[in-house]
């Protein structure tokens, strides 16, 4: 059982990265983003030519997370323009349309010039030894980077002016403009800091599974289903909100096999929107 | 509202409802059967190639997804992102039922169409009843697409998992030859289609306009919203449904790609951009013009998937209202043309609040 | 020091505000009056840049502001107490106060004036601002906007639904505020504690400048008795 739910917990805090990203910049800026998994998977790419050109893991890495951050920027200088003239739910709906044109027009592009490419960070060594389950070296590592990421965001968003002043946005947009705040130049930064997420879970992601380019739906999907029965807006409700279903999703599939298990944690989401659209840790509108 | 009826009247509302009887009957039937007849013609030009007729059944069937589609969303801004899952609802109810059941097939048929209705409402009565916006509406019904989707792999026993399911039933008959299965598939769209136009005419519509033009307005004045958002689902799902079962019987083997979300709601919202969502003859269009361009496209491969996702951004940026109405509106605007603005409404999705 | 001109601003096309003209000198204390409806959120909305005007010019200390966003106006010397407040629900009493002072950080000297002029605040500093009675918060935000040491600042209606005592307080501490040299714009549907404030006011019907004078003009012409101070 301790393996399952380690298993789970590993599971579940990848699938809090994800949804880390899409939520503060649809908290933040009302923008649904449904390119996400199709970032990540760029980056994955940059990261995989960058090793196949001869640089080490490392330094590879680095530089997916400055493509990511990069993709974020363009993001906002150019698809987001038209979106942010729009407000509420117009905006949510152009977003999501414009974006989902975008990952269209990615994953087009990449199937077709490198339909066998995928990104596969080989840790090596043996198994190490949690609580008495042997675990795999990339799994863990993914899974502390995602814990370290975790942190990082946590004493940003609390400790830091910047992080305060980003937090205020999503608390009132209004009153933070009312103290000198400019939404949009936060929301900007969100969006850097949402790309180098996305980098971030493919780098993670690759040294558990490989990552192949038709990865970016199922990235997208479960971002979106984990940010939504979590919080809009609310990190931490995106990492509840990604055990709670990782360790249901892990504990579903050793009974029933995993196509069903997915069934379960599909459901189990559901269920959540429906009995709390708002999310575990959102704010009631 | 009530203004932009007056001012493609010169009445007021009053006496919209008897007007528009049997007069527009025959302008709302006119180009229906226009374009039934055009597309009767396809096999005379097509016919000989297995593949191309195979194309032209699948566009149909796409065609009756387009159209239920443009019913549950156009009519009354539902979001339903679970196209494909309500097709293969019926899709492989009717085949189950057929094959394993052992159920005629028109039963088998008329039973899976009224189960798709059936979750279609029901989808739309959850959403109803939870008040759950245009966002969360296509949440959910695309977690029911997503769940649907693994009850096919995980379910193998019955439905025969990733590599899908060989029917038996209607093996050898009509059904599966592609002429007589075009022209049943045909069938099928020309009833969507006057269903959809007289929905449209019917007090049903008038709640429809009503609804999704202010929701606030027409609850006031006695719409009951619910019942109507329920009733434009139930009716579009069975469409769904219907043409999902028949394309399953016709084609004699389906599995989780024929009713997938990539294969069937993507495609099915780039023909609604095509053809404008909301009227009437949009889906139809729209299904058309993609079929053939997609198919002129072929030997791009995957990169037609570049193509639209661009053109989704165009055509959602620039040309909300549907590339084929914006056309359509600029020939109307010739000098010589009359006034009239057309029927069509842009959908909820691109009017700005506020 | 404020010289708004000619406003016209609304919603969706629809003026709310017409042709309304005022200033405010450095160190008076100005009112606007005036019922519900009678434009007044409007029309600071539009001076504080949260809402576009239709037409017409502010100008603050000599400088255009009309038409810039409001977290550049605020940047200038405004601070502006809105309606409904705004505060950041799930932040601390602290944390909200630091915003204020965005982008610098909190001065302690600024900070212990707030806390003077607020004493509640400081036994709340560790509270959820979102959990706080509606006087608390409009503490709250008055300190808030207070923590960039403004100019100018600006209140819409800081007296609704706080009960009379605290009404009063509320206004104790403007005039504290006022001593210190600070200017002051306040629109009011309590007329009475408004008038007894301020220098002079403006009376606002319909998007419209009625009438204008100083309150002693105002509290003495018998239009204003009857429909705003109670009197037939």
């Amino acid at each position: 059982m301790t393996a399952i739910i380690l298993d789970g917990i590993v599971l579940g805090l990848q699938f809090g990265l994800l949804a880390a990203g899409l939520t503060l910049v649809y908290g933040l800026g009302g923008v649904l983003n449904l390119a996400f998994g199709e970032m990540a998977v760029i980056t994955a790419m940059v990261v995989l030519f960058a090793m196949e050109a001869g640089v080490p893991a490392a330094p590879a890495v680095g530089l997916g997370l400055v493509a990511g951050g990069l993709l974020g920027l363009v993001f906002d200088l150019t698809i987001l323009r038209p979106v942010y003239r729009r407000k509420h739910e117009a905006r949510v709906l152009l977003s999501l349309l414009l974006t989902l044109g975008v990952a269209f027009m990615v994953e087009g592009l990449l199937n077709w010039r490198y339909p066998l490419k995928a990104l596969s960070l080989q840790i090596g060594g043996g198994a190490i030894e949690i609580l008495g389950v042997p675990m795999r070296r990339g799994s863990l590592l993914a899974s502390a980077i995602t814990l370290v990421a975790l942190g990082g965001l946590f004493l940003f968003f609390r400790s830091t002016a910047l992080g305060r002043a980003i937090r205020s946005v999503i608390e009132d947009e209004e009153g933070a403009q009312l103290v000198g705040i400019d939404p949009h130049l936060m929301l900007r930064l969100i969006l850097i800091l949402s790309g180098v997420l996305a980098a971030l879970v493919a780098v993670t992601r690759s040294m558990v599974t490989p990552v192949n380019v038709k990865a970016g739906f199922g990235i997208t999907v479960f971002a979106l289903i984990v940010t939504v029965v979590g919080g809009l807006g609310t990190v931490s409700g995106a990492f509840l909100a990604g055990v709670i279903l990782g360790v249901v999703s892990s504990i579903a599939a050793s009974y029933i096999g995993t196509f069903l298990s997915l069934v379960i944690l599909l459901m189990a989401a559901a269920l959540t929107i429906l009995i709390r659209p708002s999310g575990l840790l959102g704010v009631r509108e | 509202m009530s203004s932009r009826l007056t001012r493609a009247t010169g009445t007021s509302l009053i006496g919209v409802a008897e007007r528009r009887s049997s007069r527009s009957l025959l302008a709302m039937l006119a180009p229906i059967a226009l374009v039934a007849a055009a597309l009767a013609l396809v096999p005379l030009w097509l016919g000989g190639s297995r593949v191309m007729m195979g194309v032209a059944l699948l566009g149909l069937a796409f065609a009756g997804y387009a159209i239920g589609f443009n019913l549950i969303f156009g009519s009354t801004g539902q979001l339903f992102l679970c196209v494909g899952a309500l097709a293969g609802v019926a899709g492989y109810g009717g085949a189950i039922l057929a094959d394993r059941g052992g159920l005629p097939i028109l039963v088998s048929i008329l039973l899976a169409t009224l189960a798709a209705g059936l979750v279609g409402g029901l989808l739309s009565w959850i959403a109803v009843r939870r008040s759950l916006g245009v966002i969360f509406t296509g949440i959910i019904t695309l977690i029911f697409s997503l769940t649907f989707e693994n009850l096919l792999f995980g379910l193998g026993q019955l439905t025969g998992g990733e590599a899908g399911f060989q029917i038996s039933s209607g093996a050898g008959t009509f059904l599966r030859e592609l002429t007589p299965g075009y022209y049943l598939m045909l069938a099928l769209v020309v009833l969507f289609l006057v269903v959809h136009g007289l929905l449209r005419r019917s007090h049903i519509g008038w709640g429809f306009r009503a609804l999704r033009d202010d929701g606030v307005a027409a609850e006031l004045t006695g719409v009951n919203v619910a019942r109507y958002r329920v009733y434009a689902a139930l009716i579009g799902a069975a469409m769904l449904g219907l043409a999902g079962a028949t394309y399953a019987f016709t084609r004699g083997r389906i599995s989780p790609t024929t009713f997938g979300f990539t294969q069937v709601d993507v495609v099915v919202l780039v023909m609604l951009a095509f053809g404008g969502i909301g009227s009437l003859l949009g889906p139809i269009l729209g299904a058309v013009t993609f079929t053939a361009i997609n198919e002129v496209l072929i030997g791009f491969g995957e990169l037609r998937l570049l193509a639209y996702g661009a053109l989704i951004i165009i055509l959602f940026l620039w040309i909300p209202r549907g590339v084929i109405p914006t056309l359509g509106g600029l020939w109307r605007r010739r000098p010589s043309s009359s006034v009239d603005p057309p029927d069509d409404t842009p959908a909820p999705a691109r009017r700005e609040p506020g | 020091m404020l010289e708004v001109s000619r406003i016209y601003a609304g919603y969706q096309g629809n003026d709310v505000v017409h042709d309304v003209s005022f200033h405010v000198e450095e160190g008076e204390a100005v009112m606007i009056i005036g019922s519900n409806g009678a434009g007044k959120t409007t029309l600071f909305r539009t001076m504080c840049g949260l809402l576009a005007a239709s037409s017409g010019k502010v100008r603050f200390r000599g400088e255009e502001i009309a038409g810039l966003p409001a977290q550049h106006i605020v940047r200038r010397g405004i601070g502006f107490v809105p309606a409904e407040r705004h505060l950041f629900p799930r932040m601390t009493v602290q944390e909200n106060l630091s915003l204020g002072a965005y982008p610098k950080r909190p001065d302690p000297e600024t900070m212990s004036v707030v806390i003077d002029l607020f004493p509640r605040l400081a036994e709340r500093r560790r509270q959820r601002a979102g959990t706080m009675s509606g006087g608390e918060q409009q503490m709250l935000a008055v300190g808030r906007a207070l923590m960039s040491r403004p100019r100018l600042l600006v209140l819409d209606e800081p007296t609704t639904g706080l009960a009379p005592k605290l009404a009063h307080e509320a206004y104790e501490a403007l005039q504290v505020l006022r001593r210190q040299g600070l200017t002051l714009l306040v629109a009011e549907q309590q007329v009475p504690l408004a008038m007894a404030f301020c220098d002079r006011g403006y009376v606002l019907e319909n998007g419209f400048v009625r009438l204008e004078g100083s309150s002693q003009q105002l509290a003495a012409d018998p239009r204003v008795r009857t429909a705003y101070l109670g009197v037939t």
